[in-house]
């Protein structure tokens, strides 16, 4: 990667990271995949969180996210997610994109992984790892990367913070049906077999 | 017209104080988050392009919703086309029967909403939860939501807690925050043991059989991961020709909805995707789309209002509408509320339940000024309220003022009359509170100002024009507030134009241009009014024709066209006339203005900016430039300077009690500029806002711009 490319993904991390921010959402950035499987163990762990459903990846499998984990007395789970989602106190995916302009993650697994969903939406806590690479500047140029797959993926979720509503009397109140944190973990290793 | 029972209900809404302070605030705050949302963002080319995809898919319709089916079908989806809501509910029951389908859930659908889906469901013994929350406690409330996006607005948390506590037979305590996690939780059992998900989408992409739904909640992604049964009810609106075409609607959509930049989540699907089964095994779901028309392909149809097709159910029509904010939705009588809804409803329901609700439009175009499809909302209203007036006729009271109207010799004679006849109403002053019914159309509530006793058409004889190194000649059309009503506004235009360089004429087969016809729904008197002014105007032999009510003017540029379009010798008279007429500050300021004049006291101005001069001729710059060009004018900006007065013509006298508080709320904002003058360009607002500061703060004085250019530049003579 030559320097203006990391300049460039740096500067797009940080637009991100404040469009993010502004919706309530956390956001961080690590070098390598063990690194982040470390600050997904710090950060459940101030959260206090106990139980944990990780839908395996090669960025979590490399990372050695289970063993660090189990290491820091969160049990995980790795599959039976339609049952073990709706108690679980916190989910863990590796997303496809990023979108730099509105601080939104993209979930575009080829087989629309409905894993990748209970994961990510029963949870009260989202933890959502992306490869830096994968931020894309604008709305529209992500449009135009989805339209380029070979096909449209069954599902395609964008995700802008934890959910919200302001039905009641337009008082903005987070995590209705939805995650009530949304934790964003931006990691620059590229691991191989990661989109 | 509004019958009884409207303006009962109309009565009931406005005695609602939660109702009137919910709306009331997030019209506020609205405004400004929308604005903000669209910071750095091209608002007119994002609607360009919307309005660019979706009139494609609107003359393409029969492609669109091919290929859309071609397309969705071979990724696993079924798809039936509805041609009615009855079909669609005959569909969706037996497709629920037949799966033997005992518990829903749904997430937000206004079409379901419109064919009243859930009654047929729950007949039939099923369990059917709205699960957007808003929905919910409409649905636990046993009513019908009252905004497109926002359905509970008319809600508090009070409301909601008791609707709660009766729901679920324990004490909830009005805490929003707790109300949010109970109905977490409650839903949350719904969404597990549901065997079939109903949704709607906000767009559907013909190009890869896509549908794309935008919420900030999660029901929807629940919805379509959860059920082994999904259906989706989509109406024929719907449909972008391209996949990146939805691009443009979620720039638009969550900004112009709710002032977000993009909402919390978008979830696209298209066909079948994988599900959980009961038994714990992975398969593709059973998946169906229907595409709905119920009404929908005959106002696509429709040339008028083909372009309902651009909406993308964004309320922001809503949003900034000075009546929606004070009545709220449930006034409208059906499920699509505001301006939008009374035309949906008319196409989609029937045109008799579009009767009283569309003359709670006042014409003011702020809803297009914001709307990101392009559409014309109070045109379109305009062409049902005259279908419905041709169909129907008006109520004689009104027949009889509009045939009156546009018989000139009568209704000048009768307003020569009325000058002498008010007398004994006056009591010497200079306003009084009635006025006899022609003019003001029905009633006597209203404070109106006296009838001039020298109309300006009279007055004009004897008006000196001293016309240096001589340019031109301009003909003023008056109107029949600056004739009857307001002659010195008349001889404020010809002084400044006469300093221009130019002679102004005053043809005397001028009459009223037809508005008040226009928009009541007459059309035939509307026309007849249309021939006597071209005729008598006589543009042929003028540089300009002129007039300083923006209300004629905008008749003169673009209503004379409309209404003349069967009619090739009079329709090309017409098209001159249009070309050559201004209103008063447009033409004064295109002359140039009227350098360093004025006595150069201090005077400090606010401006109300007019609805017909600002949205329908783009005229704002020019009058704050010929008043600040006056020595000593400050001019000092008051908030939503460009938020109608609620003159709105007769609609003041049709609906009081809205057009009321609409004037309060300007009063307030102009006395809280502290001002001394209010200068207007239209003789209706001037009417209106004086009307309302003689009995509030009669110290305020309102003025039209060419009446303050006069006094002050006479001042500066007397110098």
């Amino acid at each position: 990667m030559g320097n203006e490319e990391i300049t460039e993904l740096t500067e797009l991390y940080e637009r991100f990271k404040n469009k993010l921010e502004a919706v309530s959402g956390e956001c961080y950035r690590t070098k390598t995949s063990k690194e982040a499987g470390k600050l997904v163990c710090e950060v459940l762990q101030g959260k206090g969180v106990r139980t944990v459903a990780l839908l395996n990846s090669s960025l979590s499998q490399e990372g050695n996210f289970i063993e660090q984990l189990k290491g820091a007395g969160i049990s995980v789970s790795t599959d039976r997610f339609r049952e073990v989602t709706p108690d679980a106190q916190a989910g863990i995916t590796l997303v496809s994109y990023a979108i730099a302009e509105l601080g939104t993650l993209v979930q575009a697994d080829a087989d629309a992984n409905v894993n990748q969903r209970l994961c990510s939406t029963l949870v009260p806590i989202h933890v959502a790892l992306v490869t830096t690479n994968n931020l894309i500047p604008t709305l529209m140029e992500t449009m135009a990367t989805i339209h380029r797959l070979p096909q449209i993926p069954g599902f395609v979720g964008f995700i802008t913070g934890p959910s919200r509503t302001s039905d009641i009397e337009r008082v903005l109140t987070i995590g209705v049906h939805g995650p009530k944190q949304l934790v964003v973990i931006f990691v620059d290793e590229v691991v191989e077999g990661v989109a | 017209m509004a019958d009884n029972q409207f303006k009962h209900k109309i009565g009931e809404a406005l005695g609602n104080n939660v109702l009137r302070g919910a709306l009331g605030r997030f019209g506020d705050a609205y405004s400004i988050a929308r604005e903000k949302a669209y910071e750095g963002y091209n608002f007119n080319l994002i609607r360009e392009n919307i309005a660019e995809v979706k009139s494609y898919a609107a003359s393409h319709l029969d492609d669109m919703l091919n290929q859309f089916e071609k397309e969705a079908s071979a990724r696993g989806a079924k798809v039936y086309r509805a041609t009615t809501g009855e079909d669609a509910k005959k569909y969706i029951l037996e497709l629920a029967k037949r799966l033997g389908v005992k518990r829903i859930v749904k997430s937000k659908s206004m079409a379901t909403e419109e064919i009243l889906l859930n009654k047929t469901l729950l007949a039939e013994g099923m369990d059917v939860q709205e699960t957007d929350l808003g929905e919910w406690i409409v649905q636990l409330a046993g009513q019908h939501p009252s905004h497109m996006v926002m359905p509970a607005i008319h809600m508090t948390k009070e409301e909601v807690a008791d609707t709660f506590t009766n729901h679920l037979n324990r004490l909830n305590e009005p805490e929003i925050s707790e109300l949010v996690k109970t109905a977490r939780v409650e839903l949350r059992k719904k969404f597990l043991e549901a065997d079939m998900g109903i949704s709607g989408a906000n767009m559907a992409v013909a190009e890869t059989g896509t549908l794309i739904m935008l919420t900030n909640e999660g029901n929807a992604r629940l919805t379509s991961t959860l059920p082994p049964v999904h259906v989706y009810l989509v109406g024929i609106e719907k449909l972008v020709p391209k996949f990146e075409d939805a691009t443009h609607i979620l720039q638009a959509l969550p900004r112009s909805a709710t002032g977000q930049q993009i909402t919390s989540y978008v979830s696209m699907v298209t066909g079948s995707t994988p599900v959980y089964l009961a038994d714990g095994t992975i398969k593709d779901k059973e998946f169906h789309i229907i595409l709905m028309d119920n009404g929908r392909r005959k106002m696509y149809s429709d040339d008028k209002f083909k372009k309902t097709f651009q909406c993308i159910r964004c309320a922001s029509c809503l949003n900034v509408c000075p009546a929606f904010q004070l009545v709220g939705g449930h006034v409208y009588g059906h499920i699509y509320t505001g301006g939008i809804g009374t035309i949906l409803t008319n196409f989609l329901n029937s045109e008799k339940d579009a009767q009283n609700p569309q003359n709670l439009c006042l014409q003011c175009g702020k809803c297009s000024e914001v709307c990101p499809g392009k559409l014309d909302i109070p045109e379109m209203i305009l062409e049902m309220r005259n279908r419905m007036g041709e169909r129907e006729g008006l109520p004689f009271t009104q027949k009889f003022a509009l045939d009156i109207v546009s018989n000139r010799k009568l209704f000048h004679s009768l307003l020569r009359i009325a000058s002498v006849a008010q007398r004994p109403f006056t009591k010497g002053q200079p306003v009084i509170r009635h006025l006899p019914m022609f003019l003001s159309g029905l009633t006597d509530k209203k404070s109106l100002p006296a009838v001039a006793e020298v109309p300006f058409r009279d007055m004009f004889k004897n008006i000196k024009q001293e016309v240096k190194n001589l340019k031109g000649t301009i003909a003023f059309y008056s109107g029949c507030l600056i004739d009857f009503v307001y002659p010195k506004i008349g001889e404020g235009v010809i002084s400044a134009l006469n300093e221009k360089g130019y002679k102004v004429v005053f043809p005397e087969g001028q009459t009223c241009c037809g508005a008040p016809a226009t928009y009541m729904g007459d059309r035939k008197n509307a026309r007849k009014c249309a021939i006597m002014n071209i005729e008598a105007l006589e543009a042929e032999k003028v540089d300009y024709v002129v007039s300083a009510c923006p209300t004629c003017t905008h008749a003169l540029i673009d209503s004379f066209k409309d209404l003349l379009q069967d009619d090739p010798v009079l329709y090309v008279r017409a098209e001159d006339l249009s070309r050559k007429s201004r209103d008063f500050s447009k033409l004064l300021s295109d002359l140039g203005g009227l350098p360093f004049n004025g006595d150069g006291i201090p005077l400090s101005v606010t401006y109300h900016d007019s609805c017909h001069l600002k949205r329908k001729m783009g005229v704002y710059a020019e009058p704050r430039k010929l008043l600040t060009d006056i020595t000593g004018v400050q001019l000092i900006e008051m908030k939503e300077s460009d938020r109608c007065c609620g003159f709105a013509g007769s609609y003041s006298i049709k609906f009081p009690e809205l057009s009321g508080p609409i004037l309060e709320r300007k009063l307030n904002n102009i006395e809280e500029t502290g001002a001394d003058v209010v200068a207007v360009d239209c003789p209706g607002c001037l009417m209106q806002i004086s009307g309302g500061l003689d009995k509030r703060n009669p110290k305020i004085k309102v003025m039209h711009t060419a009446e303050l250019l006069l006094e002050k530049r006479v001042n500066a003579q007397k110098k």
